[in-house]
């Protein structure tokens, strides 16, 4: 069952192959808000108001669909580079830290330069979110390669580290004077994304995660570095053997991921709250570990799987506020979909002789 | 010693057949108690196969084993332990956090659980003294040397009653005085009235062991006699015991320039296998260097240190005149240094991934498989086409995954994959291993034609039989050593035997025959 993970049986048709893994997952969902629906009862609630509550609340207007496109950018920048570490079996649990790193270095970007020229300036705060969360995970990847620690242990123990980063900077030299709240201050125009839909909130986000998602899609099926990737998650040993350097091959999928969950924080920066806040990226991180794990580690398949989450979320914060359902049955959907998903497809079973 | 008394163990006509190959075919063995029985052979010899039928492990197909004059049939390792009978298996089985009175505990199964503590230790420090063990009761097996684990195992048989030991290859993970302590012991067992069956492939322990020796080769005893009357030369021929035949059609060699040069190449050896110590040969182009050995004398460290999978500490190494030894795989491979590794699942070959994709597993990132860091899809499936219909792989389509085909099968991808970069030096180590006749015959003669082609290949096997069929000249290792490289004319099964068999070399060779 293991092999259901990722490997569609033939090289040439891997960009939209609909694998039986796909329909499982299908299912799987499905099955999630069957168990949910009996949840809901337990709180007292009807189950069918519940979901319809959802549904609108997810997909009931303009308004709310461009809400759950914004939810799901950063889910989906993230959760295309967990797939393509989980790929190559480095297990980079740092997302989390990496967007608050990219967050802070594109805000440090735009208080900085005045840059008036609008693409030049989200350009290049963009650009320092990448380079920011690179660096963080190429900095988790060098310890976990130069020292030996676990690069789960590692890459958890900087998410941490990172947060608060971010928290001290905004208690000190980046923070708003007089602001009473740990937050930077406010971006000026020129650094705040465009909408996609005039009058509605829908930046332009979404549009960097799906170019990025079909992007990684081509590196992994049709580079020779996504290749030596596949091989590495399959084989240390046929890495080695193949004469693959781990050190690069670690790095290189570290910071690419690294990069993608720094141009999330930016994104959040530049296009939800135009300023740098404590704590907003929080969850996002741990999230997109799920999300790339329902997506079966396929790139392309983590745009639907991020927009399960995205829409989800606010469906179900939705639910919430119109029908007193408590906002934590959403990590319980959540879950419990993820249990289902990751039971459908066999688990991410460890290879025998690897 | 006791040899004329009733034996403790009679095993009569034990045949145990695996597919077309009999692993034992009508094995007679007794052993009395208070004495040492050598059961000696090479790999695959019917050695292992012969005492996990003793110890309940596999059913013989045909055959009787009386032991204490009852009747052992269709038994059980636990009815073997509670007969009487103690396997010392080459791993160990113990739990390393616990102590050695635990581990005895654990050991005697349901029973241990009435035990209390205390009973238990001071019979362990009482068996301990009785067989010079040295073995404190609350260590912690973890802490323990390889050597004191063993004598952790001998002890847990001992208090399960075992009047019958069997030692599995005991001396091969020990060091020479651990070595040393494990002869005494057993010279204690023997003389307490204790049987031991000591299984070894090394010529020198067995005499110096043993009352009798009993040699195995292809399922069969061919020789059985006290050991005072056996020498190592005749051990030797006894245990390998062909004559050198011409299985393969060959041009003679006609070597060229020097290929492959290792110039005292020393490995440190890593945990739980051999280090190298001053290997220095060379290969010609043209020519075969087959390197024999029992398996765990360094064979597997040579071949991946040359092929650059483990830095060389000291010394050079050579290919064609350009000095690697410190160059990465993919530089050495770029160089024209093919190699095909023993472990197929997993190491030369992925087995999830497809035909295709595993035939450029050490090219992909050159022409044609891939141009400025894109693969080329047409250059993968023209590549496989080709081998598929050039090596005769069975199989549907390219795009299958490896997994599905057999070994022989999987194997002619590698060596198609190894074949296609028209190395200059190419290292195999049992390339045939596990393969039925046809694909074996069908990749050995294409290991020859590549010979033929002007490549220097080294062959390393610990099957004699293809090491005397393809080597230009033979060499053997033993203990991280080249113990001897002799020329196909010169190459005499004795000599190779007892090289394999350790503690002799070349040069003392010839003094014996001298």
């Amino acid at each position: 069952m293991s092999a259901d993970i990722g490997q569609p049986a033939r090289i040439r048709s891997p960009l939209l192959a609909v694998h039986p893994s796909t329909w499982r997952t299908i299912f799987a969902m499905a099955a999630g808000l069957g168990v949910t629906a009996l949840l809901i009862l337990s709180v007292g609630a009807d189950p069918l108001t519940a979901y319809r509550t959802i549904a609108l609340g997810a997909f009931g207007s303009l308004e709310r669909v461009t809400y759950g496109l914004n939810r799901a950018t950063p889910y989906i920048l993230c959760g295309i580079g967990v797939s393509l570490c989980f790929r190559a079996k480095v297990i980079n649990i740092g997302g989390e830290g990496q967007i608050a790193i990219g967050g802070l270095c594109a805000t440090w970007v735009a208080l900085t330069w005045p840059i008036a020229n609008p693409a030049i300036a989200i350009g290049s705060a963009a650009l320092g979110g990448i380079a920011g969360g690179m660096i963080w995970a190429s900095l988790a990847g060098g310890i976990h390669l130069g020292r030996g620690v676990n690069e789960v242990l590692v890459t958890l123990l900087m998410n941490f580290i990172a947060v608060l980063l971010v928290a001290e900077a905004l208690h000190s030299w980046i923070g708003e004077i007089g602001a009473g709240f740990p937050q930077s201050p406010m971006l000026t125009a020129n650094y705040r994304l465009p909408k996609l839909i005039a009058g509605t909130d829908l930046h332009i986000g979404i549009l960097f995660a799906l170019v990025a998602a079909i992007l990684a899609n081509i590196v992994l099926w049709c580079t020779s570095l996504g290749f030596a990737w596949r091989i590495f998650g399959e084989s240390r040993m046929a890495a080695r053997y193949a004469g693959f350097s781990r050190g690069r091959l670690t790095i290189g999928v570290m910071a690419l991921a690294g990069g993608l969950a720094g141009l999330a924080g930016a994104i959040e920066v530049m296009g939800i709250h135009y300023r740098l806040i404590e704590g907003f990226s929080k969850g996002f991180g741990f999230n997109a570990i799920a999300v790339a794990l329902l997506a079966a580690l396929k790139p392309w398949a983590v745009i639907p799987a991020g927009l399960f989450f995205g829409f989800l979320e606010t469906g179900t914060q939705a639910m919430q506020r119109q029908i007193g359902v408590p906002s934590s049955l959403v990590i319980v959907i959540q879950g419990v979909t993820m249990l289902l998903v990751l039971a459908a497809m066999g688990g991410l079973r460890p290879k025998g002789g690897s | 010693m006791a040899g004329d008394s009733i034996p403790l163990l009679e095993m009569r006509g034990i045949v145990k057949q695996y597919g077309s190959v009999a692993a034992n075919a009508g094995i007679d063995l007794t052993v009395s108690a208070g004495s040492v029985v050598g059961l000696l052979g090479e790999n695959g010899s019917g050695k292992s196969t012969l005492m996990k039928i003793l110890f309940g492990m596999v059913r013989a197909d045909s055959g009787t084993m009386i032991f204490k004059g009852r009747e052992l049939s269709g038994h059980s390792p636990r009815a073997a332990i509670g007969a009487g009978i103690g396997m010392i298996h080459q791993h160990f089985m113990l739990v390393e956090a616990m102590t050695i009175t635990e581990n005895v505990i654990l050991s005697l199964g349901p029973a241990g659980r009435r035990l209390r503590k205390r009973e238990v230790s001071r019979l362990v420090r009482e068996t301990s003294e009785r067989y010079g063990l040295d073995l404190d009761p609350f260590a912690v097996v973890g802490n323990l040397s390889l050597g004191r684990r063993q004598r952790v195992e001998i002890v847990k048989a001992l208090m399960r009653g075992a009047e019958l030991l069997i030692l599995d290859e005991p001396t091969s993970n020990l060091s020479p005085p651990e070595v040393d302590r494990l002869l005494s012991v057993i010279r204690r067992l023997r003389a307490e009235g204790k049987a031991i069956i000591f299984i070894s492939h090394k010529l020198g322990e067995v005499l110096e062991i043993c009352d009798q020796i009993v040699v195995l080769r292809d399922g069969s005893v061919v020789g059985h006699s006290e050991s005072d009357a056996c020498t190592r030369v005749g051990l030797a021929s006894l245990m390998v015991g062909r004559e050198l035949d011409e299985v393969f059609e060959r041009s003679t060699a006609s070597p060229g320039l020097k290929l492959l040069e290792l110039h005292n190449v020393s490995v440190p050896a890593a945990p739980g296998g051999s280090g190298l110590s001053d290997i220095t040969f060379s290969v010609r182009s043209g020519e075969i260097l087959a390197i024999a050995g029992i398996d765990g004398n360094g064979q597997l460290e040579l071949a991946e240190t040359i092929a650059g999978l483990r830095p060389a500490k000291v010394g050079t190494i050579e290919l064609a005149g350009t000095d690697i030894t410190n160059t990465g795989v993919a530089d050495r491979i770029a160089t024209g240094l093919s190699y095909i590794p023993a472990d197929r699942i997993g190491t030369s070959l992925v087995p999830s991934m497809t035909i295709g994709e595993n035939l450029m597993l050490r090219d992909s990132h050159r022409a044609p498989f891939s141009v400025h860091g894109w693969l080329n899809s047409s250059a993968l499936d023209d590549n496989a086409h080709g081998a598929i219909s050039a090596f005769g792989i069975r199989a549907p389509s390219p795009n299958i995954s490896t997994k599905r085909l057999s070994g022989g099968n999987q194997q002619k991808i590698v060596v198609a994959r190894e074949l296609a970069r028209a190395p200059k030096v190419l290292i195999a180590v049992q390339a045939t291993w596990g393969l039925d006749p046809g694909a074996t015959q069908f990749i050995l003669d294409r290991l020859l034609r590549l010979r033929n082609d002007g490549a220097a290949i080294v062959y390393i096997s610990s099957e004699l039989e293809e090491v005397l069929a393809l080597g230009d000249r033979i060499g053997v290792m033993f203990d991280g050593r080249i113990a001897g490289i002799m020329s196909r004319a010169d190459a005499d099964v004795t000599r190779i035997g007892m090289m394999m068999g350790g503690l002799e070399t070349q040069s003392s060779v010839e003094e014996i025959r001298a």
